[in-house]
């Protein structure tokens, strides 16, 4: 296993230079390393080898390794998968050197992250990934997605800063890089409770909770072609960051820390699905779901924190079992979700939902692909994404478990905002798939690129998703065996009871049967099937079929002019949450048109963007602009600045004594 | 009739000189006044500013080939007549310009006739009505367009309506008529008045008496007879059991949108209750063929007593469901604010019916120019201030009072009558005049013009036409469901629209 | 609700037990016209009819097409001693050639029982959709009047929809105008077999006083083929409820007159 983690970690290392040279190459290379990656990730996750790649000490701040243990086991073959699917994506259809390369970096960093043990390994990868974030989210050269890439490079700026002043603190309390030594560290609760913000901050701006998740949606809707899909591979890396930090380096936490990601994880769900609810550009709302779910999943992280915090490592693993479903069953539809948005985009050239309608009937396996990922992350059983917010809600519903009554009325609070997201998630997803895929054609795509190559990456990922949930105790078995050094006790134990039924942990309180109701779901529905087929041509006065046109009150329009469009259909909520929205509606005359044609202009601001980052962004300006005095050009003033540096220098040294 | 006279005279005196008009000898209250086809536009804005309503535009042949326009001013009948000497096409100075009112009334003369107004700007078509066609004017991500009808989702008559939407408020609103286009007009030619009567009832079939009645006034007065004291109160007592059944079906109907189950059932009772009244009393089930120029035709039977007691006993069940359906919050909130027109607009207009009552403008047929037997009862109108569709349901209950207490008085003047129901019609009878009812649904005019005893042009200016032109404004705050109260508030009729 | 619930309930019944007992017809109601008299009379009296529907042949044969009938009364006005009006609700048949009296050999218009339980074959289910082609307004509120309780069709197993492909049988009322034609068509188009078209009014049936122009088609089975017509100006709820017994018998026995 050792060898085949080397041979990863080398093809990865290579891929972003060979993909400079030959696209395919890289990303055909990109696919092998993720492959073996993630071999070895699932290999460590059930018990087997961990293997360690010695770095040596060549970093400085000691010994730096790559170590997969269970729990980073885990992230590596989700990054593996999901990776490995894009590369595939990629080399079907090449979108651009560039593309590739970063993807291929992005990987590469995103696994050192999940695999390093010394904190400063750690902080250079994590830098490297905000690197690559922000040069795949620049896009094209137009202003707005220039901008998007300031934004979401800036956020990863914050967060770096907020990792950097966290590691100096746990430096300064323990003296060593080592997540280990972290570990064991004895800190007290207000200094735990300072880390867990930073490190929330941190990762916060990656996987994208409120209030830093801007860099998300305009990070994939700035990002080309398939740069949103390597954006989400990303995640994986925040995620195994908020685990490991929050859960396994700094447990126990203060209860409060599990309060504060209850209540952050319900605002997050409900600001992502409600803004999703709002784009009509397909990956910005993608992006919004993807804030959705990241709020998922820190309610799952908040009850495990709580559970650790009042020390019912049952509880833990109810929590930390939700979270961890959560994140494998969305970054694998999200990344297919993106994978098929891009198939769209190729074959019909747009980027928002309005003009597009009925390409189930030019690219049947796209919609497939599509519509696999839609249910998954509206949450329809049997698919994964019905398991995992299962299990989440069940874990809000051991809160009567919980001493404190501040933290059982937040579990309350947090389930009713989760099920609001799961009916809004259901109407926006509803929206995404019906618009884009089903239906008459809406716009003039008269020049669709016939014969789009079916992208092998998402059909492999559709039937891994589609299993997912039929699959869910093996899954459950896995993570059990990789969470145990996160939480000591294996709790698959608890929870795959019978053969195939699955309970929260908690056994005796409630139960659920993916596998089963997946077979039964098919069994009947080819038991119908059957029955239609066999009872065919013997009705109530046999008849042939006939088609005729749809009924539109005896008019015989065109049925494409007189329909909902998309915007419209999301009309009623943006109505309805029109104050949080700041939903504004305005009639005004037609520009150019005729005499008595008015124009109808609505417009959504969002809150996060109205009172916080437009003033951030104002007064960062503002001391930019002060700053550029600095830059006035006179040598003087060049050598005050080195005079000042010189006595600065100078200074520190006693102090340094 | 002195009374109408001096009112007539009153107004005519001093019209002629500010319109630049030569008076024209015509039966009261009608005021005839000739002007030049330019002068035209220029009088009648003299008539809008003096507080004028347009009824109607029309080309007519008696004495000579003319544009003739009709409006109602303090209780008389204007009537404008320009001479086109036989021009072709015929223009005159567009009124639609700056009159919304004469909006519908120009285009159908421009599309039947013709006709060339400067300045007249074509709008939808009223006579080639399209199906298929979606037009949209309001542009944006959010919109598209509707359309209901022309098969509408219930036993409703053809009609289309496009409504441009962006997925619940209405933004814009058009109203598309001509579906139902038979040509009835033309029909009326050649036959004598007692057969041309038939086809003046089947042009809008739900107000058979009417227009019946206001065929036969205008043939009454073109003839220059009256007929008996008996018949008209006999025609009364038949417009006024009309007007009972249309507004009930109204009710019924807005009871059934916002699915009052029981109160839906009971108006419906009520409405079949009046409906075999009259097929008791006239052997038709709508009083078709009781009503002809010169009089009535009495056929099938009641006795007066009888139809009293019923007529009591359906005030004491109104009155009941009333209580009730006025008392229900669930049904009163979906009318009320719904629809709103302003009085303005309803005056801008030239509204009429219970559309412009319930929005404080007092126009009633009966009340303005009184005809038959509504010069001696006393007639009060019900008119309503808010405006909205709760304004106009209102108007109709108070309608249905009132509409009893003239039967009672009918039945009372009629009990022990036995006198004579039909006047004789000269036999070659020449002459052309206008003739007017108050149908359940507004104020309808007919201008009849008969040549050697034969009826020679028709022309009927009926209230769904008028009324229609308002209903694309009538949805300033409302949203897709609230189309349906609306829409039966108005209680119009398409088929009397298209005629 | 209460209230209304007990107001409903204070009415008592008064639905008609049409087709299983009659219905009584008032005194001097216009159903439809007789022809007592069908011999020897002259030419002159076709003028009497506004809308033509008195044929008198060669040999002074009298025929009246009651399908072009507005039961205005002319005739019998014109001729007491030849035509008469009848006091008689149903006015429905199957053919167009059964509209003309005196008949030739006897259309056979099934017994009011049997058509009750024709409709009963079809398990209380039929679906009714109407369209207005040109009407005068007067058969849609005959029409509506069968959902009201005193005749209420519900009973019979009759249900109005507003989607034609749900609908069994479409009631066609008014003469087809032109800018209707094509929306007549695409409704009868949509409809699952089996299906059954009605004529209701003696627009529907012959054009009525619009008659025939460039207008007006002259009647439904100018566009579409009618499995039965009824006639009237408009025809009563009754008359309207015999005729659609007779187009569900049609139904249930499988077979459509063309």
């Amino acid at each position: 296993m050792s060898v085949a983690f080397v041979f990863a970690m080398s093809a990865l290392m290579v891929a972003p230079l060979v993909a400079w040279a030959l696209e395919r190459a890289g990303a055909l290379l990109a696919l092998a390393g993720c492959v073996l990656l993630a071999v070895v990730g699932i290999d460590a996750a059930l018990a087997g080898a961990r293997p360690v790649l010695k770095l040596g000490t060549w970093l400085g701040f000691g010994s730096s390794d790559l170590r997969a243990t269970g729990l980073a086991g885990l992230f590596l073959a989700l990054t593996g998968l999901t990776g490995g699917a894009t590369a595939l994506a990629h080399a079907g259809s090449p979108a651009g050197r560039g593309q590739i390369s970063l993807g291929a970096a992005l990987l590469l960093c995103a696994t050192v992250v999940i695999g390093a043990d010394n904190g400063f390994l750690l902080l250079i990868a994590w830098e490297g990934l905000t690197v690559c974030v922000y040069l795949i989210a620049n896009g094209d050269r137009r202003r707005e997605e220039l901008l998007a890439g300031y934004l979401t490079g800036g956020l990863a700026k914050l967060g770096g800063a907020a990792l950097l002043a966290a590691l100096g603190i746990l430096y300064a309390h323990t003296h060593s890089f080592s997540l280990a030594a972290w570990a064991h560290a004895d800190l007290s609760p207000g200094v735990r409770g300072v880390l867990s913000v930073l490190f929330l901050a941190c990762f916060a701006t990656k996987v994208g909770v409120l209030p830093l998740q801007g860099g998300l949606p305009s990070g994939y809707g700035a990002a080309r072609r398939l740069g949103a899909a390597w954006l989400s591979v990303a995640l994986c890396a925040g995620f195994y960051g908020l685990v490991r930090f929050e859960v396994q380096v700094l447990a126990p936490l203060p209860a409060w820390c599990g309060d504060m990601l209850l209540i952050l994880g319900a605002l997050t769900a409900l600001a992502g699905i409600v803004y999703a609810l709002t784009e009509d550009d397909l990956r910005r709302f993608l992006g919004y779901s993807t804030v959705e779910h990241s709020g998922i999943v820190l309610i799952g992280l908040g009850v495990a924190i709580l559970g650790q915090s009042f020390r019912s490592t049952l509880l833990a693993a109810a929590g930390l079992l939700a979270a961890t479903l959560h994140i494998g069953a969305h970054g694998l539809a999200k990344t297919l979700a993106l994978i098929t948005i891009d198939g769209v985009e190729r074959a019909s050239g747009e980027r928002t939902i309005d003009p597009l309608g009925g390409l189930s009937r030019l690219s049947p396996a796209g919609a497939l692909a599509g519509g696999v990922a839609s249910l998954t992350l509206a949450a329809i059983p049997p698919l994964g994404g019905f398991v995992s917010e299962w299990f989440t809600f069940q874990a809000l519903l051991q809160s009567f478990r919980m001493p404190s009554l501040l933290s059982q009325l937040l579990s309350a609070l947090a389930g009713v905002a989760l099920a609001l997201t799961a009916g809004l998630g259901l109407l926006a997803f509803a929206r995404f798939y019906s618009f884009t895929f089903l239906g008459p054609r809406r716009g003039r795509l008269g020049d669709l690129a016939p014969g789009a190559r079916r992208s092998l990456g998402a059909l492999l990922l559709a039937f891994v998703l589609l299993l997912l949930g039929a699959a869910a105790p093996w899954e459950i078995h896995l993570l059990g065996t990789g969470l145990q050094g996160v939480l000591g006790i294996n709790l698959a134990a608890t929870t795959i009871s019978h053969p195939l039924v699955l309970t929260p942990v908690f056994t005796g309180f409630a139960v659920l049967d993916p596998t089963w109701l997946s077979v039964t779901l098919l069994t009947l529905c080819a038991l119908a099937f059957a029955v239609a087929r066999a009872t065919r041509g013997r009705g109530l006065g046999a008849s042939a079929v006939r088609r005729e046109p749809v009924w539109v009150t005896g008019s015989g329009a065109e049925l494409a002019a007189v329909q909902y469009r998309p915007s419209a259909y999301s009309n009623p909520m943006r109505v309805i949450l029109r104050g949080p929205l700041g939903y504004r509606a305005m009639i005004s005359p037609q520009p150019g048109g005729p005499a008595g044609d008015l124009r109808l202009e609505t417009r959504v601001v969002l809150a996060v963007d109205r009172f916080l980052y437009r003033p951030a962004a104002a007064s960062v300006r503002w001391a930019a602009d002060r700053a550029r005095a600095i830059q006035n050009g006179r040598l003087s003033a060049y050598l005050l600045y080195i005079l000042a540096a010189l006595l600065a220098a100078i200074s520190l040294i006693p102090i340094l004594r | 009739m002195t009374g109408v006279a001096t009112v007539a005279r009153r107004v005519s005196e001093g019209l002629p000189e500010h319109l630049g008009a030569v008076p024209e000898p015509g039966p009261d209250p009608e005021v005839r006044l000739r002007v030049t086809t330019l002068g035209f536009e220029r009088a009648a804005h003299v008539l809008r500013r003096a507080g004028a309503r347009l009824i109607t535009m029309l080309l007519a042949e008696a004495p000579e080939p003319s544009l003739m326009a009709a409006f109602a001013l303090r209780g008389a009948l204007v009537v404008l007549r320009a001479p086109t000497d036989g021009a072709d096409p015929v223009t005159y100075g567009a009124l639609s310009q700056t009159w919304p009112a004469a909006r519908w009334a120009e285009q159908e003369l421009v599309e039947r006739f013709g006709v060339r107004p400067v300045g007249f700007s074509p709008g939808r078509s009223l006579t080639a009505a399209d199906a298929d066609l979606i037009e949209r004017s309001v542009h944006g991500l959010d919109v598209f367009a509707i359309p209901y009808g022309p098969v509408r989702s219930g036993v409703f008559e053809a009609i289309q309506f496009q409504v441009q939407t962006g997925g619940e408020s209405v933004l814009s609103l058009q109203t598309r008529l001509g579906f139902k286009h038979r040509g009835l007009e033309r029909r009326f030619a050649g036959l004598p008045p007692e057969r041309a009567v038939h086809v003046a009832e089947r042009v809008a079939g739900i107000a058979s008496v009417a227009y019946a009645s206001a065929f036969s006034q205008a043939v009454e007065r073109a003839l220059g007879i009256e007929p008996t004291l008996d018949a008209q109160r006999w025609r009364v007592l038949y417009a006024e059991l009309e007007r009972m059944a249309a507004h009930l079906d109204v009710i019924a109907k807005e009871a059934e949108t916002a699915a009052l189950h029981v109160g839906q059932a009971r108006f419906q009772i009520l409405k079949e209750r009046v409906t075999r009244l009259r097929a008791r009393l006239t052997g038709s089930r709508f009083a078709r063929g009781v009503i002809v120029p010169g009089g009535v035709r009495l056929q099938g039977g009641i006795g007066l007593d009888e139809l009293l007691r019923s007529l009591d006993a359906l005030e004491g069940d109104l009155a009941a469901d009333r209580r009730l359906f006025v008392g229900t919050a669930s049904m009163t909130d979906r009318l009320v604010g719904a629809g709103r027109l302003s009085r303005a607009l309803v005056e801008e207009y030239c509204a009429v019916g219970p559309v412009a009552r319930g929005s404080g403008v007092a126009t009633d047929a009966r009340h303005e120019r009184p005809y038959g037997d509504y010069r001696r009862l006393g007639l009060q109108v019900v008119t309503e201030r808010a405006g909205d569709a709760m304004a106009r349901i209102e108007v109709r209950f108070g309608e249905l009072f009132e509409s009893l207490r003239i039967l009672r008085q009918c039945v009372d003047h009629l009990r022990g009558h036995e006198g004579e129901l039909a006047t004789p019609l000269p036999r070659d009878g020449t002459g052309a005049a206008f003739g007017w009812a108050e149908a359940p649904q507004g104020e309808l005019v007919i201008w009849v013009q008969v040549r050697d005893g034969l009826v020679d042009r028709v022309h009927v200016a009926s209230p769904s036409l008028r009324n229609w032109a308002l209903f694309d404004h009538a949805f300033p705050a409302d949203v897709l469901t609230d189309f349906a109260f609306i829409e039966h508030s108005f209680g119009l009729t398409p088929s009397g629209a298209d005629r | 609700m209460l209230r209304w619930i007990a107001r409903g309930l204070s009415g008592g019944r008064v639905t008609t037990r049409y087709p299983r007992g009659g219905e009584p017809v008032p005194d001097g109601f216009r159903g439809r016209v007789d022809v007592l008299d069908a011999v020897g009379a002259e030419a002159e009296l076709e003028s009497v009819c506004p809308t033509g529907a008195i044929s008198v042949g060669s040999s002074g044969g009298v025929s009246l097409d009651r399908g072009r009938c507005i039961l205005c009364g002319e005739c019998v006005r014109a001729a007491p001693g030849r035509f008469a009006f009848q006091a008689r609700y149903e006015t429905a048949t199957r053919t167009r050639a059964g509209l003309i009296v005196p008949e030739r050999d006897g259309d056979g218009d099934p017994p009011r029982r049997a058509l009750g339980e024709a409709a009963a074959a079809l398990r209380r289910s039929i679906h009714v959709r109407h369209i207005d082609c040109g009407s005068d307004g007067c058969e849609e509120w005959e029409i509506q009047a069968l959902w009201n309780p005193y005749y209420d069709i519900q009973r019979l197993g009759f249900f109005l929809t507003a989607y034609p492909r749900h609908a069994d049988v479409l009631l066609v009322t008014g003469g087809v105008t032109r800018p209707m034609r094509r929306p007549l068509e695409r409704t009868w188009q949509v409809m699952p077999e089996p299906k059954a078209l009605v004529a209701v009014g003696t627009d529907a049936c012959s054009g009525g006083l619009a008659g025939e122009s460039e207008l007006v088609a002259g009647g439904v089975d100018r566009v579409l083929p009618v499995d039965v017509y009824v006639p009237g100006s408009p025809p009563s709820p009754i008359a309207i409820m015999h005729g659609l017994l007779l187009a569900v018998g049609l139904l249930a026995a499988g077979a459509r007159a063309t």
